[in-house]
């Protein structure tokens, strides 16, 4: 058995295959046809790898992240032109539909963001992958949740061709997400939280003091809208309960998406 | 002196590939001749660099052929120019900087 067929197998068992691992094979075969004692010089090849696995898993996510983010802003685009276009008489939603409706784009706001934070890092654990692999597919089945929820709510042919069309696109961003699962470097290191994706260490000691941080400002946010509106109760109503539904998604969602250890 | 060397490893390869497009054997080679042999560097290390550079836009590669053999070949982008000149400044000033306080 030659250090390539090693290599190969190596770079199979962590998930590197097709035309990425036929290129490190011919590279690394290439060099050793120049300089067969180099052998012991490029390291076990568990380790070789490790290396390419840890670098191409990387890559692939930060991608996947990228292209979710994209297909979520376009599924942004459309839920604002539902909403716009749409009639209040038309609207025919149970208050589940409705939950959905309000609550899974923001979620899946959070996430794709949160996912985008962790992409511009440089290098990343294994562990510190999947907490990004989850923030990513988190943002995508959330997204695609509102799409589903809003083409039963709006009830009318054009939005529910729009919703279709936008679901479509947010299955394809999953493809790159899937992709990038498959490749399982073992690279040491903590999750990391949400604190180091946004450099803000200061708050790290009290997460929770964080979470209340940004339910204040969101509930803050969207009572002033009520009061821009005209409708200064409805606002404050709104706010509060935009707070809590802050609180109870950093409480469900926190750890799962690395927002707290 | 390799363990010091992997914080500069990125710049070294980038200044490599200035001069001209070689693949991950000559890269090696050049650092090293470049060096006086100082970096010595481990061919393990070096590839992952270079993928890694890649995905990041400062290099591009294609496959060329000469006598029979299949090499990847490597060469820098306007991006990594632009990075290379951005890191001798900062290379530069730092290095002036420790001469300053060790002189």
């Amino acid at each position: 058995v030659t250090y390539v067929d090693e290599l190969s197998r190596e770079l199979a068992r962590r998930g590197v295959h097709g035309r990425s691992r036929r290129r490190i094979l011919a590279e690394v075969e290439d060099h050793l046809r120049s300089d067969a004692a180099s052998e012991r010089q490029f390291g076990a090849p568990s380790d070789l790898a490790n290396e390419f696995a840890a670098e191409l898993g990387t890559h692939a996510s930060r991608r996947a992240a990228v292209a979710a983010f994209a297909a979520l802003a376009i599924a942004g685009a459309v839920y604002a032109a539902v909403f716009v276009t749409l009639s209040p008489q038309s609207i025919q939603s149970s208050t589940l539909v409705t939950a959905v409706v309000v609550i899974a784009p923001q979620v899946a706001f959070v996430a794709g963001v949160l996912a985008l934070a962790r992409a511009r890092r440089r290098s990343l654990a294994t562990a510190e992958l999947t907490v990004l692999h989850r923030r990513t597919g988190t943002a995508l089945a959330f997204g695609a949740a509102t799409m589903g929820a809003l083409a039963a709510a709006a009830g009318s042919t054009t939005a529910y061709v729009a919703a279709a069309a936008a679901t479509t696109l947010l299955a394809a961003a999953a493809a790159p997400l899937l992709a990038s699962v498959r490749i399982r470097p073992q690279v040491a290191g903590s999750a990391g939280d949400v604190f180091d994706d946004l450099g803000i260490e200061r708050l790290r000691t009290d997460p929770w003091r964080f979470a209340r941080l940004v339910a204040l400002g969101v509930g803050a946010a969207v009572a002033l809208a009520g009061v821009v509106q005209g409708d200064p109760l409805d606002g404050l109503a709104r706010g509060i309960l935009e707070g809590a539904a802050c609180l109870a998604g950093f409480a469900a969602l926190g750890r799962y998406l690395g927002l707290r250890r | 002196v390799n363990e010091e060397l992997k914080g500069h490893l990125d710049s070294l390869i980038l200044a490599v590939l200035a001069a001209e497009p070689a693949h991950g054997y000559a890269v090696l080679q050049e650092l090293k001749a470049r060096s006086d042999g100082a970096f010595d560097l481990p061919e393990g290390t070096i590839y992952p660099a270079l993928h890694r550079l890649e995905h990041a836009g400062l290099l591009a590669s294609g496959w060329s052929s000469a006598g029979g053999r299949r090499r990847r070949v490597y060469r820098l982008t306007r991006r990594g120019r632009t990075k290379l000149e951005s890191r001798r400044r900062e290379w530069l000033a730092f290095s002036k900087a420790v001469d300053a306080v060790l002189a």
